[in-house]
């Protein structure tokens, strides 16, 4: 950093070198009218071109505009070389002298980048070089007339090697007629460009982009008038006019910096006055994207639970991808992501912009991001409430036609048989009595068989009275295949854990026992920081589907009100997992 | 009532389980039956601590649930066994001891 430094400053000193070598070319001048003028002026235009382009390319090193706008200046001062009354410089001269054209129109059309974008405007560009260097070679070469309208001692032209100066001037004419197409090709390219910018970047356009427009559509009228062979009082008015355009383009450049360093310390002074206006009840959003300018500005919020950014409605959102021309400038709040600004690409251009804009809004976006944690988890928990409702009210209707289906008609065969029982008993057959007291006893003993069932199915009491571990070998005692309980959390868990861990397990027994086949199942709890995991493994066919059936979409749901998830993996023939998460404090 | 008509002498009773532990001891029964659901321990707690030490009376758990419900704390907690209330009877008292 500090070596361009001094290869900057060094190349500023050699500017003004040329600008002293420009002044005493125009002060010895024997053909220069305006001696003291061209000698003040001048320098003062080739320095101010040095001078800021040095500076824009010291604090920009990556960005090309510098190097354009130095060049700029120094192809100034080579086209001050006319001045020269020696014939050798002032061809020399002569045959560069309007280069320094090309490059400023480059530099605006490249403004701000540095670099040109569309074919068009690197055809432009190419063109425009050609027509000077090349489309004017002959001219010279043929002993073109370069010193028509001086007054005083007229320096030779050097280059010439044949004498044909009509031919020569085909040459002069076609150049010039080349240089008018490019300047209008140019005024078209310049329109496109603002025509395209977005209105962030139409604002840091705008000095540079105005007074290049004035300068090419001035340059322009000059040259129309020189082909149109037009009174040369307009050529001359407008060509003195495209001078000072020229002249005042380092202004331009500054201007627009200091305009959007002024804009930059305005936007952000504005935007915390409103943001301590309790009165203002327009969103963040609308109030960064006023302050920045840019009126797409979205504002998107970091939910850390679930690991993505969203809406101020809470609604999951993606960030765009680079080259979508969108950009996205994180915001952090103690070094904590709060959320994002997705903005224009070309803010991206003043990161300090944004970046201040964003710590400004820092502590109100971590507001309305908690609002918008909110209303996800709001969203959440409708979903997964209406859910809930949905399988408790199946889950009624299963117990009612379970108990009507069982335990009740037993009770009612039960009464039947009582009846019967004592009628025989009445009419003395007591051996018929007693074999239907038999069968009464049977069928209350499945009555009973089967309520208890059930009431295992609500809630076993062993969970609640002993707990997890309890709970889980009873239920691996009575299923049909080898269930080991291979991992058990070391103290009791919250009530409401270990139902949800019963049930995941009963669940997914059932599935097994239903489903998969198995030989063998394997039970692990264990707790892992402020969740507990549940897992249940089986080795039997694997390939369940978790959306299909009610049981595990209903635990599923069960674990989302805990703010615990189920997650399946069965990969068929590999057997399956089922594994649940609840988190417990 | 039950068990005296089938002939077993009731020598104490307890209502809750702290209680039939000191009772236990106080009056060395041949036979303790304790219900699963107590006011304060649980039953398995209860039969543990009656046949913690040699020559301790012989405990059988009973409960309106099916030994099913409980699995391996019937077998762990000491107790000859577990009747559900349904099939209670001096015969399957009897049974298991």
């Amino acid at each position: 950093m500090l070596g361009l430094r001094r290869a900057l400053l060094a190349l500023f000193a050699l500017g003004v070198i040329f600008a002293g070598l420009d002044v005493a070319l125009a002060l010895t001048s024997s053909h220069e009218d305006q001696k003291v003028v061209t000698a003040i002026l001048g320098p003062l235009i080739g320095l101010s071109f040095i001078g800021t382009g040095v500076f824009a390319w010291w604090r920009r090193p990556l960005n090309r505009f510098g190097l354009l706008m130095t060049g700029v200046g120094f192809a100034w001062f080579l086209a001050g070389l006319t001045e020269s009354n020696n014939s050798t410089v002032f061809t020399i001269g002569s045959y560069v002298e309007p280069l320094y054209l090309v490059i400023v129109i480059q530099m605006v059309l490249s403004f701000p980048t540095g670099r040109l974008e569309t074919f068009a405007q690197r055809a432009t560009i190419t063109a425009g070089y050609l027509d000077v260097l090349a489309v004017r070679l002959p001219f010279f070469l043929l002993g073109g007339d370069i010193s028509g309208d001086l007054t005083g001692p007229r320096p030779d032209n050097v280059f010439a090697i044949v004498d044909a100066p009509d031919l020569a001037d085909v040459f002069d004419y076609t150049s010039t007629f080349i240089a008018v197409v490019v300047l209008v090709a140019t005024l078209v390219l310049l329109v496109r460009k603002r025509q395209a910018a977005t209105p962030p970047q139409r604002r840091a356009l705008a000095p540079m982009l105005w007074t290049g427009l004035a300068l090419v559509g001035l340059l322009g009228i000059a040259f129309l008038v020189d082909i149109l062979g037009l009174p040369s009082e307009i050529g001359d008015i407008a060509g003195l006019l495209a001078l000072i355009s020229f002249a005042v383009l380092p202004f331009a450049f500054l201007a627009g910096l200091v305009r959007s360093r002024y804009s930059r310390a305005g936007a952000v002074g504005e935007l915390i006055e409103r943001l301590n206006n309790p009165e203002a009840d327009r969103s963040l959003g609308l109030a960064l994207a006023d302050a920045l300018g840019d009126r797409s500005l979205k504002l998107v919020y970091w939910r850390p639970s679930a690991g993505h950014y969203v809406t101020y409605d809470g609604r999951p959102v993606e960030l765009p991808e680079a080259g979508s021309g969108r950009a996205v400038t994180e915001v952090e709040r103690e070094g904590i992501r709060v959320g994002a600004i997705i903005h224009d690409a070309s803010l991206a251009d003043e990161p300090g912009l944004v970046r201040a804009v964003a710590a400004s809004a820092a502590l109100a976006l971590e507001n309305e991001r908690l609002e918008a944690e909110l209303r996800a988890r709001l969203d959440e928990l409708q979903s997964s409430r209406s859910r809930l409702v949905e399988v408790s009210m199946f889950e009624r209707r299963r117990l009612e036609r379970d108990l009507h289906d069982g335990a009740q008609q037993r009770l009612v065969a039960l009464s039947l048989q009582l009846g019967l029982a004592k009628r025989r008993l009445e009419e003395g057959e007591e051996v018929a009595a007693g074999a239907m007291l038999d069968a009464a006893r049977d069928e209350l003993a499945r009555a009973l068989e089967e309520l208890r069932e059930l009431a295992r199915g609500i809630h076993p009491a062993v969970l609640t009275d002993r707990g997890l571990e309890p709970a889980l070998e009873a239920l691996a005692e009575r299923a049909p295949l080898p269930v080991s309980l291979d991992q058990m959390p070391a103290e009791r868990l919250p009530a409401p854990v270990e139902a949800a861990a019963y049930f995941v397990v009963a669940e997914a027994l059932t599935n097994v026992v239903k489903y998969a086949e198995a030989s063998t199942a394997a039970v692990r709890i264990r707790r892992n920081g402020s969740y507990a995991v549940v897992e249940v493994h089986d080795d039997g066919v694997g390939g369940a589907d978790p959306t299909i059936g009610t049981g595990l979409r209903g635990l599923a749901d069960r674990l989302a009100a805990l703010d615990g998830r189920l997650e399946v993996h069965s990969p068929p023939g590999e057997g399956t997992t089922v594994r649940a998460e609840v988190p417990c404090a | 009532m039950l068990l005296e008509a089938e002939g077993y002498d009731v020598i104490g009773e307890a209502p809750d389980g702290t209680t039939a532990i000191m009772e236990a001891s106080r009056l060395h029964p041949d036979l303790v039956l304790l219900d699963v659901n107590l006011p304060d321990l649980d039953g398995f707690q209860v039969a543990e601590r009656i046949t913690a030490h040699n020559g301790a009376p012989a405990v059988v758990l009973t409960s309106s649930r099916d030994s099913s419900d409980f699995g391996p704390l019937v077998s762990g907690s000491g107790a000859r066994g577990f009747i559900s209330k349904g099939d209670l009877s001096g015969a399957a008292i009897a049974e298991l001891l």
